[in-house]
């Protein structure tokens, strides 16, 4: 039988995942994607609670994150479009202006 | 029946967040996210959960990540762009924390692992009960969204507007 | 009945005038005078108004009337009052011959721009010295014992422009400062150790009790702490220095505060705690003999004075050591009698002093001033009669309060009664040179003296005043009034009849040797070798000065090393380079990289994770 922890693992793993991808990724546009990794993963979780505890709030609350993430997602890839205008390079490591 | 599905689901979705992360080709990355996008909602179907899993493709699948594409080609990037290594200088700590993570993270949900639960059989997630609650109990949020989204809109063209200028008086 | 509201408004009237003249009246000459005379004079009359409550009252009245002011634990302090005859007797000397000055300073500073300010001093003055008088406790007397040091210091660095003067405050304030020191452990010792019932007290009434209970070796040790005070205050030997260089300051000042009342707060605090000396024959032993020594080297040293002050300063010495004497020898009314009659004879003498000095255009040296006495003949007229209480004749008030020293001193201790007599050998000597040189004679035909005049009334009539009580000091039954339980004994003739001798005697030494009027001290070359020593004041300025220079500069130098070294290079400097570099270490942290702060952010959260998973 599949219970509530294998879904919560699988999200665990995901999770780790997108951990994995938003610090160890060079370029900006990974690190986006491995954001919505991330995003995927709790509304996994969620799904999963909402289907184990017979409680609505979780699918809903899905629903919502999805939205936001998209919202998210449009504004992030236009600052990226702008960084590429700006400094020709998408790579994270040449946003140092703010460094000491 | 069921939990064949499931373990099916289960590897093409880590398999894929793998390429997510570690493939080289931009485009790679994205079409692998797309794959991710595709098992997470046949998962949420299997949770009974088919509005927000057909939400999820639409969304997703549908809008965010054929901008992700627009990106990628309008950028014009592909493997050749990355002559160094695609890793950035805390690839090895990163890596360590997501295993911390991930142990740490087994730990919390032992509880979960050694004590089977049932699915509840009440949970029917169609798009006539989510939307009934939708436009009751969550109206609110639900109206705010819109609004959210409305700011988005706005943010972009904004953003969008400045670069347009500057490209105007570049050339 | 007695009335303690009195008691209050003679204490704060004189802050009140201080205060008034301080905020508003700093720019008119006239209006401060007048404001401080009117505090002072009111302090006069409620004195009087008590004075006539507690008069023929038998058994003597005690009152006391105090607030608690600090109450933390076991600690109390208090602030109040206590009256009887002993305070009443002092505050009406402090605030009568204060009035005295106070009228008379009107007409001696009328020429000085900054006399508001000396008005505003005098009378912050008053309210300390009244606030010495009446206090209850110890620890209320300590504060107006400083209080009165610090308007000392201000009075007699008055003209401050002079480096002088300037000086002579300095130093006045710091050997009372060293004094005040032993004083103070004195007081802390002494409250220590009592344990009145209800626990430890500072209150004279509370301590006079339990006294008799306590521990005689630590008694002595109290003893001799306060009278550590005494000796600063009282300028007995070694702590002397200061009140010679005191003469600085303007003559009404030295009048009051360095004759009448500031000096003989010493032998009023011991008169007033006399109860703590009583049975202690060792420390009474100390004190007498410290004050025997002062009298005799202070009266050596007025010999070969030229400085009219001066020479009353140094007589001023010799007659505090005389009282401190006298109480060393168990003897507190015989040292209050002449403390009252001193105040009367000392204060004329000075007034008389300034009165010259002010017809002279401040002229000083007694070399430069002759034939007075016709020139200014209530001035002269006075000044004699100083001198002759001062000398101790028969029938002036010296005589007596003089008289009854001696008589205790040839009962108790001959040795002591031997220097006593030839100090006031020596003192009618050196009064009858100060008196032959400037007053005596015929007035010169040209100089400063050719064109002295009288004094104004406002400066004379208080000279009068002061010389009608000098003549009938010996007549008011003050002992009688301050312990009229004590034994009394009729008058010694043989002590009256030796000590009249030598007075008549150094007047006509003096006479002999100043009556015509040598234009040189004759003294110069006849003492030969003593001279120099003599003029030197013994060397204990120069000897104090060299400790000064070189033990507690050394001292001094090594706390600031201590300072510059350790606590301004390591502690500061050091808690600031410490700071600079924590700094550059953690400014790294502000890599401007996105990813460093996420995986930051993430690596926090971790680590949260990680206390919640085994915490559970």
């Amino acid at each position: 039988m599949i219970g509530l922890g294998h879904y919560l693992l699988l999200s665990g793993i995901l999770f780790s995942i997108g951990i994995v991808g938003v610090t160890t990724s060079r370029s900006v546009l990974k690190i986006l994607l491995s954001l919505e990794l991330l995003l995927a993963a709790s509304n996994l979780s969620f799904v999963a609670f909402s289907r184990f505890n017979g409680d609505y709030t979780g699918q809903l609350i899905v629903f919502f994150v999805i939205l936001v993430a998209a919202a998210e997602v449009a504004i992030g890839l236009a600052i990226v479009v702008l960084m590429y205008r700006h400094f020709s390079t998408i790579q994270a490591d040449e946003l140092k202006d703010l460094k000491w | 029946m069921s939990s064949f599905f499931f373990y099916l689901f289960a590897t093409i979705l880590i398999l894929a967040s793998l390429a997510v992360v570690l493939a080289r080709n931009p485009l790679y990355n994205v079409l692998s996210l797309i794959i991710v996008i595709f098992s997470l909602s046949s998962l949420f179907i299997l949770l009974e959960a088919s509005f927000v899993g057909v939400i999820l493709l639409l969304v997703y699948g549908g809008a965010v990540l054929v901008f992700f594409l627009f990106v990628v080609m309008c950028l014009n990037l592909n493997s050749q762009t990355f002559t160094t290594t695609q890793q950035s200088r805390f690839r090895l700590l990163g890596w360590f924390i997501g295993l911390m993570f991930l142990s740490e993270f087994s730990l919390a949900i032992k509880s979960f692992l050694e004590t089977p639960t049932i699915q509840s059989a009440s949970i029917r997630g169609t798009i006539e009960i989510i939307g009934k609650i939708l436009f009751t109990d969550y109206l609110l949020p639900f109206e705010l969204t819109s609004l959210l989204l409305l700011i988005a809109v706005f943010g972009i063209v904004s953003l969008a507007q400045g670069a347009l200028k500057t490209d105007g008086e570049g050339t | 009945m007695v009335n303690p509201l009195l008691a209050w408004i003679a204490f704060f009237s004189p802050l009140a005038a201080c205060v008034v003249i301080t905020l508003f009246s700093l720019r008119s000459k006239t209006y401060s005078a007048f404001l401080a005379i009117a505090g002072i004079l009111t302090s006069f009359v409620c004195s009087v108004l008590l004075f006539l409550q507690i008069f023929h009252v038998d058994p003597p009245i005690e009152l006391q009337q105090s607030l608690t002011w600090i109450h933390i634990d076991s600690l109390t302090i208090n602030f109040g009052v206590l009256v009887n005859p002993l305070a009443i007797m002092m505050l009406l000397i402090v605030t009568g011959v204060g009035s005295a000055i106070f009228i008379y300073s009107m007409g001696y500073m009328d020429e000085d721009q900054s006399s508001p300010r000396f008005f505003a001093y005098l009378s912050l003055f008053a309210f300390s010295m009244i606030g010495i008088v009446l206090s209850n406790n110890f620890i209320q007397l300590f504060i107006f014992w400083e209080l009165v040091g610090l308007s000392s210091y201000l009075l007699i660095g008055f003209w401050y422009e002079k480096p002088s003067a300037a000086d002579a405050g300095v130093k006045a304030f710091v050997v009372n400062r060293v004094a005040d020191f032993g004083f103070l452990c004195g007081i802390l010792l002494l409250w220590s150790i009592s344990d009145v019932g209800n626990g430890r007290s500072f209150l004279f009434t509370d301590l006079a009790g339990v006294v008799t209970h306590l521990d005689p070796h630590l008694l002595t040790v109290v003893a001799l702490l306060i009278f550590c005070g005494v000796i600063g205050k009282s300028a007995q030997v070694p702590l002397h220095v200061w009140l010679a260089d005191a003469m600085e300051g303007p003559t009404p000042v030295s009048a009051l505060i360095h004759a009448a009342t500031m000096v003989a707060a010493g032998i009023y605090l011991l008169a007033r705690t006399f109860f703590i000396f009583e049975p202690l024959s060792t420390a009474l032993t100390v004190i007498a003999y410290i004050g025997g020594i002062t009298a005799l080297l202070a009266a050596t040293l007025a010999v070969v004075e030229n400085d009219i002050k001066r020479i009353l300063a140094y007589s001023t010495l010799s007659q505090l050591g005389l009282m401190v004497m006298a109480l060393g020898l168990s003897g507190p009314m015989q040292g209050m009698y002449h403390l009252t009659t001193h105040a009367f004879f000392k204060a004329l003498l000075f007034l008389g002093a300034g009165s010259v000095i002010y017809a002279l255009h401040h002229e000083q040296n007694i070399w430069n001033m002759q034939g007075l006495l016709k020139q200014m003949p209530i001035t002269g007229v006075t000044f004699l009669i100083g001198t002759l209480t001062l000398s101790g004749i028969f029938p002036l008030s010296g005589f007596w309060s003089k008289d009854e020293i001696l008589a205790l001193a040839s009962k108790h201790n001959s040795l002591l009664y031997w220097v006593a007599t030839l100090t006031s050998g020596l003192t009618a000597f050196y009064m009858g040179r100060l008196f032959w040189v400037a007053f005596w004679g015929k007035a010169p035909t040209s100089g400063h003296s050719h064109q002295a005049h009288e004094s104004p009334l406002v400066m004379t009539i208080p000279l009068i005043f002061l010389a009608v009580l000098s003549v009938t000091g010996g007549f008011l039954g003050i002992p009688h009034f301050l312990y009229p339980h004590a034994e009394h004994p009729a008058i010694n003739i043989s002590v009256a009849l030796i000590s009249s001798v030598v007075a008549i005697l150094g007047l006509a030494v003096s006479y002999m040797i100043y009556g015509k009027r040598p234009t040189r001290d004759p003294l110069e070359t006849k003492l030969g070798f003593l001279y120099p020593v003599l003029k030197n004041k013994y060397y204990f300025d120069v000897v104090y000065g060299w400790y000064v220079d070189h033990v507690q500069q050394s001292v001094a130098k090594i706390f600031f090393w201590i300072e510059e070294i350790v606590l301004v290079r390591f502690g500061v400097h050091g808690m600031t380079g410490l700071a600079k570099a924590a700094g550059q270490v953690l400014r790294r942290l502000q890599s401007g990289l996105v990813q460093f702060y996420a995986l930051v952010f993430v690596l926090g959260v971790v680590y949260l994770f990680f206390i919640m998973v085994t915490k559970l």
